[in-house]
């Protein structure tokens, strides 16, 4: 899938954040213009979300959580062994509490990448060094799509 | 305006990079392997598995290098039957994760070495709204995963074991194109004869080559007095095959012992090689390296 910015003929860009909707898993994607700085945000629905993270890419180019062995089986297997879930390395810059890793965990492994990119932009424009649930609330919030 | 092949990338996910990514990722690995031989049936309960891990055992006994990859996602048996505890901890590096090691050496990924518990099912994060097409694009996903992500290291053979059915092996064909061939499975058994010469047709129509066909649970072995007595009514296995113009594999005689054996990771072949049902394996293996032999030059 491609989108086109019709204004300049020209190819937008997929930007390397996005967010992931746990309530009704929808995932938002945002395209920019690199000419005109026009964007859009691209929405799905669960099904959409479902058939994407089962095709073992991630969405805004390949990131450290897609790289990890056995990637998809390990974050949708509904129960699969603790080493598999501890084989996703972990980000150094920030510290997680239990609460946000857990909720970071249920977001599908294609679009984790993002995600996380996307709380940890927030947290280090805001000087946060410890991210916990409150300010993955804020980030949905904030950031809205 | 621009279509879509005036532009060159998908703006930034670079999808086809990924899925290029995958493949080396999987020939890496692939190449370290001589041969690779997919073992299937039509129907499900025919001793396919069994015979895959004494296949493999008198592989081994031969002095190779054998792994098998346990294809039944939702079915896993080879670990158990090659005496891979489940709760043995996973390996896992930035490499991959290492494969069990199983009886006489032989190496073996299943999704049972994956899960927490010997009763745990093989369930997916979806719930029970999940369709038949997440679910079919998710095990194509799991079985690259398998293949590519486990460190087989350097193998002769690498046995592919196979679910009931032949739907997983456009799934195979496409992830193994240099696959040696497939060895159809089954028994004596009229329905199960009519289903696996739909799996014979699919494989030829698709090109895969086919080893050749066994007849397992061909006779039942009395362990006392090895006298042979019949199992199953059917039609005449060996011309079938002639029919279908593949090669009779051989006719492989059921042996109580052969469940119990190798429910306890002890492997039938390695301890009853010289009964009837061990020099029938021996036989198929025979013909099966024959056809390796025979098809490499």
């Amino acid at each position: 899938m491609k989108f086109l910015c019709i204004a300049c003929d020209e190819q937008m860009e997929t930007q390397k954040d996005g967010l992931f909707n746990e309530t009704n898993r929808s995932i938002s994607l945002s395209f920019k213009c690199k000419k005109c700085g026009y964007a859009i945000a691209m929405l799905t629905n669960r099904f959409e979300t479902e058939f994407v993270s089962k095709l073992g890419v991630e969405m805004g180019g390949q990131s450290e959580v897609g790289s990890g062995p056995m990637s998809m089986v390990g974050s949708t297997l509904a129960q699969g062994k603790e080493e598999l879930k501890q084989s996703e390395p972990a980000s150094n810059a920030v510290e997680w509490t239990q609460g946000a890793k857990d909720r970071m965990a249920k977001v599908p492994f294609f679009v984790r990448g993002m995600a996380k990119k996307t709380v940890i932009s927030f947290a280090e424009e805001r000087g946060v060094k410890v991210i916990d649930e409150a300010l993955m609330d804020e980030v949905r919030e904030k950031v809205g799509m | 305006m621009k279509t879509y092949d005036d532009l060159a990338t998908d703006g930034g996910s670079n999808i086809i990079g990924q899925v290029v990514n995958q493949r080396e990722k999987l020939r890496f690995r692939l190449d370290k392997i001589k041969n690779k031989i997919a073992l299937l049936s039509g129907k499900g309960g025919v001793g396919k598995s069994s015979l895959t891990a004494n296949v493999a055992a008198c592989l081994a006994m031969q002095g190779h290098k054998v792994g098998i990859l346990d294809a039944d996602l939702n079915g896993p048996s080879i670990a158990k039957l090659l005496g891979v505890s489940n709760d043995v901890k996973l390996q896992i590096s930035a490499d991959g994760v290492q494969p069990g090691e199983g009886s006489l050496g032989i190496k073996i990924m299943s999704m049972d070495m994956l899960l927490p518990s010997a009763d745990a099912p093989v369930m997916w994060t979806e719930g029970k709204d999940a369709t038949a097409v997440w679910v079919s694009t998710m095990e194509c996903t799991a079985l690259r995963e398998l293949l590519t992500d486990t460190i087989w290291g350097e193998l002769d053979y690498l046995l592919i074991d196979m679910p009931p059915g032949s739907d997983r092996m456009d799934n195979i064909r496409d992830l193994v194109p240099e696959l040696a061939g497939v060895v159809e499975i089954t028994i004596p058994s009229n329905a199960s004869q009519h289903i696996v010469t739909k799996s014979i047709t699919k494989n030829s129509s698709l090109g895969v080559p086919i080893i050749g066909l066994v007849e397992n649970m061909a006779t039942y072995v009395c362990p006392h007095c090895n006298e042979e007595g019949e199992l199953f009514e059917g039609e005449d296995t060996e011309q079938l095959a002639k029919n279908k113009g593949i090669t009779f594999l051989g006719r492989v005689p059921f042996d109580t012992r052969i469940s119990r054996r190798t429910e306890t990771g002890s492997l039938f072949y390695s301890e009853f090689k010289d009964s009837p049902t061990g020099k029938a394996i021996a036989g198929v293996v025979g013909k099966i390296l024959n056809f390796i032999e025979t098809d490499s030059r």
